[in-house]
């Protein structure tokens, strides 16, 4: 082996690269790769010979990532488990001649992530629901899951933000701070002592709630508190405004997160259909209702995109639409408009009680609270049914439909809000007359002038009642109207004084807003009940006595509204915002109520309803929920910042102020101008940085999802241009060049055996690799073995490239569809392997001729290059090829091909060929017979498109069935000695053919027809890579074989079984005349390293011309020759 | 129950959370047929449960492609599935399996007549098992229309794995419905 010493580095670097790609690719098709679980055991086999500790590691670590990614592979679970125990068994058995180190690294990245799995899982069981919303998914779908998913995000915040308050202000406060009954502003004034423990002044926060860390009041006066000198009322305005800032910032950050999920997920929304289809069914439902519901929301979905379709064809008839829509948005605005005015009515109104009567009802009490949840629950179905009066896409009517509600729950609070304020005014403007001498008058004056209107009102009734009722929780309001006349003020002044806390408007709101989510919360529970629990109850237990079907007529069983749920929360949230400055403990109310929300809900989503038939998907919705949640927060923090900062503090309680003056933080009481001033500056830094850190997480966001379309069109390019290619080579395939794959795919569809002569034709057309399959058809025996013996050879050889080949070369044999690359890589193999099969075929000219002419074909350029690079060197290996040679051409007409082949194979072909001669005339001569009838015309057809090899593979092909008949008779014996003699030269030619067939394509596509031939050589040498980038098939061809190589492994195996059989077939033919004709091979392999150059247009023109010029070509040449 | 018993959990062990997930589905699958099924796997008993027992678990008998699951993830193609399979079913099926190998499986799963292409007749049961009948045969055949049509890379009239996966790909949904919870 001359050739071995000079190669083996380049092959070794290049097997590597192959491999490389190998992988890659298997990354990317690992579907397409048929399981072969063999194809591990075949490389291990190969690298076994290999001592190169690169190639030991290459093949490590390919058998590792066999390992890693073996999930990702869709083989069935027994072949998987097959390839996972070699792939482990290979990389213990050869881990050990590396190095160590790289072992033990691999060893501590596994435990690490053994280690990073344990924790994940050990974290999974502290998410606090996580087994039930799982559940709850798997019922209902992912958008019911979706809101439980977002329930226990605000409850997350909420733990969050109790952790603040409850830290930096209730803990101090209740540690360190001044006890109960120590100051005025924490003892309940002697009159309500008596009736702090009644269950009626408990239950509207009066009392002893009133007087305890639950409100702003409670919170004494002192600067610092404890030991320490813990600045208690510096923390908590820091905590108050920290509450704001955390929210924004995680909301923002949750939705900057959200947008590059979505963005980077959902942008072509070319495929409705498709994905309405194949992604509609939620493989998670797993119970009989929600199945139900689910597949009529697809009907749903479904009939909403037909009838999306029609409507783009045709515009519909829009007057009496649109006035329906006119009229239905009027309603809403109407019942918006009404519901408002309601909230601000009982506002008022119970003001008004207030003032008039001494003992409130319970009624009258919780008139406003009531009202306030009354209408945010009758609302929502009222718009409910003016939505269907519009006629809207549903998807539309949804949206609608939220933004209604949001605005109706924005309207409700803030006009409660604004109504508290108004009261606040009241109180600030006694508080202002209070503080007498350095009242400031602008700011009394505009807060009067903002509660002018229900101040005007009152003013009648007010007026002669000057009574001070203290009832626990709406305490002050007289003091509003007090605040018209100064006289009025003054005597109210003095009651006012006697309890400071009364007059405290930040506990009033926080009261107010605690008493809000109680409320709301008792609601809530009353509807899950009422709605949900007794509804399905009737539903499930009435409908037998029923006289129609409850269950699915008028009740039915209640429907979980996500997007009306997803808005409640978001209400809800929403008032935590705004009392939580003044209520310190409303979080940690909160997160009780949150935790009682979700087992409530969740058991009534699982025992009483079923899914919202609108499925309102999860992964389009979320960022939806948070944008309205951010829009609350927004609206929610206004008012409170702007009564912080608009109103005064109340006297008697502002244990704040002092702090603000020291801090200057806020206004400075004595300057009401600079107030105002400061407010300003104060609270527009704390705005814009908050707006810049939202557009900061928007940019960003768009930014990443700018990088992901970016790679998505770069991705897409490619695709194109595949496709191009795809499209190209196609044309190709019908006008000029054969399709490979489509070859390939028939080839493998015939390589049953069925139709030999056609597999025959075009395999031998195609490449020699194929070939090899076509053989088998005929004979079994013969196909496998040229396999096997190319991979014994490239065991002995030992150059990695080699192994690669082999497996191209089984590939093809496999039938596997795309063979273009097989083309390439065959000539090694071929070079190798074929030899013997060689042999063979000049023995027995049919099968083996085939075999040959297409080893020829894939080896002329091997032994062309030999000469080229290492003419000195492989001068051995020519002479032993020509005595191989010789062997062959003995035979007759393949004798001659072969000579060029034999360089790589030559020792091994000589002890081949000696231990088998006698067995191959059998199957010869079937096969031969096939070929000659069909072969013919086949190869007419194939030629224009396999330019370059089919020229001189017809040529070989055409000898073969001549051969064979030559055996069989004595005339066409002769007549095939014509023939082999063109054989021979045809394998001479074939060096030299193969640089024509190059130069056939230099003639349509490129010029450089003598470089391009020594490139290919080369190429070919190395390991025939370089070849696999030049033809255009190549490009797809090589994604697809490259996977393949594992796979094939199964073909090789059952290859060297046979290998034994073909080669004892082929020694018997060959051995005589082969040895005659060494003399002549010899010379014609000499003269063939010059035809390149001086021959290559000739042999262009003659290609071109057709198969008939190719066989007189070859005959020239042996005459040449001879 | 040794753990040696079960070899393709021992043999998937690299992985702890797939371990135990193996042994879960392991017990599901022992489960529906504690008489068949033996405990002890460490001879590879033959045990091969009929269609009639997978498809009437809960996880599956409300799936309108339960059928073709089955069918696709059997080794023979016809629904019976011995624990190898059923292993392999829950592994394409659960959160951890990768895109592509979904959407392969997802493929073979609407390719109701295993012609390695989902055509019309496909398109057509998928269309009816997901509806369950509802739609008149005109809006079939145009969802089938637009959904070739939209899909259809290469113009051939049929989806390809290749056409499907371009489509699927894209799809938001795709990942967070294709998979079932054991």
């Amino acid at each position: 082996m001359a050739a071995a010493p000079a190669s083996p580095a380049l092959r070794a670097a290049k097997s590597c690269k192959k491999q490389r790609t190998v992988k890659r690719q298997t990354g990317v098709y690992t579907y397409q790769e048929p399981p072969h679980s063999n194809s591990e055991d075949d490389a291990g086999e190969e690298k076994a010979e290999s001592h190169d500790p690169e190639q030991i590691f290459q093949n490590i670590q390919y058998q590792k990532e066999i390992m890693s990614n073996i999930r990702c592979r869709p083989w069935p679970m027994r072949q998987k488990l097959r390839a996972l125990r070699q792939a482990k068994e290979i990389v213990l058995k050869y881990e050990g001649r590396l190095t160590r180190t790289r072992g033990y690294q691999a060893a501590g990245a596994e435990l690490w992530k053994k280690f990073l799995r344990l924790a994940y899982n050990f974290v999974v069981i502290f998410i606090p629901w996580e087994m039930r919303i799982k559940k709850i998914e798997s019922h209902f779908g992912s958008g019911v899951a979706s809101y439980f998913i977002f329930l226990r995000w605000l409850f997350g915040i909420n733990i969050v933000l109790t952790i603040m308050t409850g830290a930096f202000v209730v803990l101090p406060e209740l540690l360190a701070g001044a006890p109960f009954g120590s100051t005025l502003s924490k003892t309940i004034p002697k009159e309500h002592i008596a009736s702090a423990q009644d269950l009626d002044t408990i239950w509207s926060l009066g009392g002893y709630l009133q007087y305890s860390v639950l409100f702003y009041g409670y919170y004494g006066r002192d600067r610092k508190i404890g030991k320490a000198g813990y600045r208690l009322p510096l923390a908590y305005f820091l905590v108050g405004m920290a509450v704001f800032a955390y929210s924004f910032i995680i909301l923002l950050k949750k939705m900057a997160k959200n947008s590059r999920m979505s963005l980077a997920s959902a942008s072509d929304e070319n495929y409705t259909f498709c994905w309405r289809l194949f992604c509609a069914w939620d493989y998670l439902i797993g119970n009989p209702e929600a199945a139900e519901s689910k597949a009529a929301a697809i009907v749903n979905s479904i009939r909403e995109a037909i009838l999306e379709e029609q409507e783009k064809k045709k515009s519909k008839n829009l007057a009496v639409t649109i006035s329906l829509r006119i009229i239905a948005n009027i309603l809403v605005l109407l019942s918006l408009a009404g519901s408002i005015y309601i909230i601000y009515f009982v506002v008022d109104r119970s003001q008004r009680l207030e003032r008039t009567k001494k003992e409130l009802t319970l009624w009258e009490k919780n008139e406003v609270s009531v009202v306030v949840s009354l209408i945010t629950m009758i609302a929502p179905s009222a718009f409910e049914l003016v939505a269907a009066l519009e006629m809207y896409h549903p998807r539309t009517t949804l949206r609608f439909q939220l933004a209604r509600v949001l605005v109706l729950y924005l309207g409700n609070l803030y006009s409660l809000i604004i109504a508290l304020l108004d009261k606040v005014d009241s109180m600030s403007v006694t508080n202002s007359v209070c503080e007498d001498s350095d009242v400031n008058n602008d700011a009394s004056n505009s807060t009067t002038s903002l509660a002018t209107n229900t101040l005007s009102k009152d003013d009648n009734l007010t007026l002669p009642n000057v009574q001070i009722q203290r009832n626990g929780f709406v305490m002050s309001e007289e003091h509003r109207t007090q605040g018209l006349t100064d006289s009025l003020v003054n005597q109210t002044i003095s009651f006012n004084t006697q309890n400071p806390q009364d007059q405290c408007w930040e506990t009033y709101v926080g009261q107010e807003m605690l008493k809000l989510s109680i409320i709301d919360m008792i609601f809530t529970v009353a509807s899950i009940l009422l709605i949900d629990f007794f509804r399905g109850l009737c539903v499930r237990y009435l409908s037998d006595c029923w006289c129609w079907d409850l269950e699915s007529k008028f009740p039915e069983y209640g429907e979980f509204k996500i997007a009306e749920n997803v808005l409640h929360l978001v209400y809800n949230q929403g008032m935590i915002w705004m009392g939580a400055f003044f209520s310190p403990c409303l979080p940690a109310f909160n997160v009780l109520k949150l935790i009682g929300l979700m087992y409530l809900r969740s058991w009534a989503v699982l025992t009483c309803n079923v899914p919202h038939q609108q499925v309102f998907r999860a992964s389009r919705s979320n960022n939806f929920y948070l944008a309205m949640l951010l829009f609350m927060l927004f609206l929610c923090m206004l008012p409170t910042i702007f009564a912080i900062a608009r109103y005064k503090p109340s006297l008697s309680c502002d244990f704040i102020a002092p702090s603000y003056n020291k801090l200057t933080m806020f206004h400075n009481t004595q300057i009401p101008d600079k107030l105002r001033t400061s407010e300003v500056t104060h609270i527009t830094p704390f705005t814009s940085s908050m707006l810049i850190y939202y557009l900061q997480s928007i940019a960003r966001s768009l930014k990443f999802t700018n990088n992901q379309l970016r790679m998505k069109i770069q991705t897409e390019r490619t695709e194109d241009k595949k496709k191009v290619v795809q499209m190209a080579v196609g044309k190709d395939l019908e006008s000029s060049y054969n399709n490979f794959c489509f070859l390939a795919r028939i080839q493998n569809l015939d390589a049953n055996d069925k139709r030999p002569e056609q597999e025959t034709d075009i395999i031998s057309q195609e490449s020699s690799v194929r070939s090899s399959t076509p053989r088998k058809n005929g004979s079994v025996l013969n196909f496998e073995s040229p396999v096997s013996k190319g991979t014994r050879i490239q065991t002995i050889s030992q150059s990695v490239p080699q192994a690669v080949p082999a497996t191209d070369v089984v590939r093809p044999a496999n039938a596997t569809p795309t063979t273009s690359t097989s083309l390439t890589p065959a000539p090694s193999v071929s070079s190798v392997q074929k030899p013997r099969n060689d042999h063979i075929t000049n023995r027995y000219p049919s099968v083996v001729h085939r075999s040959a002419s297409e080893l020829c074909k894939t080896k002329p350029y091997t032994p062309v290059t030999f000469k080229k690079h290492t003419e000195d060197v492989h001068s051995d290996p020519l002479f032993r090829k020509a005595i191989r040679q010789v062997n062959s051409d003995a035979l007759g007409a393949g004798a001659p091909v072969f000579l060029g082949c034999r360089p790589y194979a030559t020792r091994y072909f000589l002890v081949n060929e000696n231990e088998s001669r006698k067995k191959s005339l059998r199957s010869t001569s079937r096969l031969q017979r096939h070929f000659r009838k069909e072969e013919p015309g086949d190869i007419i057809e194939l030629y224009p498109r396999h330019i370059r090899r089919y020229v001189v593979r017809t040529p070989h092909q055409m000898y073969s069935p001549h051969p064979s008949e030559d055996e069989e008779d004595e005339e066409e014996l002769e007549k095939e000695f014509m023939n082999r003699s063109h054989r021979p030269r045809s394998l001479s030619d074939l060096r030299p053919a193969s640089r024509f067939y190059i130069g056939d394509r230099a003639d349509g596509h490129i010029l450089m027809s003598k470089d391009l031939a020594r490139v290919h050589y080369k190429s070919w040498d190395d390991g025939f890579e370089l070849d696999l980038d030049r033809p255009p098939y190549a490009y797809k061809k090589v994604h697809l074989n490259y996977p393949e190589p594992r796979v094939k492994p199964k073909s090789k195996q059952k290859l060297e079984q046979s290998l034994t059989e073909s080669d004892s077939i082929s020694i018997e033919s060959s051995s005589d005349p082969q040895n005659s004709s060494n003399d002549q091979y010899i010379q014609v392999i000499h003269t063939k390293d010059k035809y390149p150059k001086t021959g290559a247009k000739l042999t262009k023109k003659k290609s071109k011309n057709s198969i008939d010029l190719s066989m007189p070509e070859p005959s020239e040449l042996v005459c040449s020759n001879v | 129950m040794r753990w040696k018993s079960k070899p393709p959990c021992s043999q998937k062990s690299q992985e702890p959370t797939s371990l135990s997930l193996c042994l879960r589905l392991f017990h599901r699958y022992r489960d529906l047929a504690p008489q068949l099924v033996p405990l002890d796997y460490t001879d590879k008993p033959a045990v091969t449960l009929p269609y009639e027992l997978i498809g009437s678990m809960p996880e599956l008998k409300d799936n309108p492609f339960r059928q073709r699951i089955a069918e696709v993830f059997s080794e023979h193609g016809d629904g019976n599935m011995t624990l190898d399979d059923f292993l392999d079913m829950f592994s394409v099926l659960s959160e951890m399996a990768p895109r592509d190998l979904k959407a392969y499986y997802a493929f073979k799963i609407y390719d109701f007549n295993n012609d390695d292409y989902i055509c019309k007749s496909d398109l057509e049961k998928t269309v009816n098992k997901l509806t369950r009948n509802e739609l008149t045969p005109e809006e079939i055949s145009l969802v089938c229309e637009k959904v070739i049509y939209e899909a259809d890379v290469d113009n051939d009239g049929k989806l390809s794995l290749a056409d499907f996966q371009h489509m699927i790909v894209r799809a938001p949904d795709f990942l967070s419905t294709f998979h079932i919870r054991i």
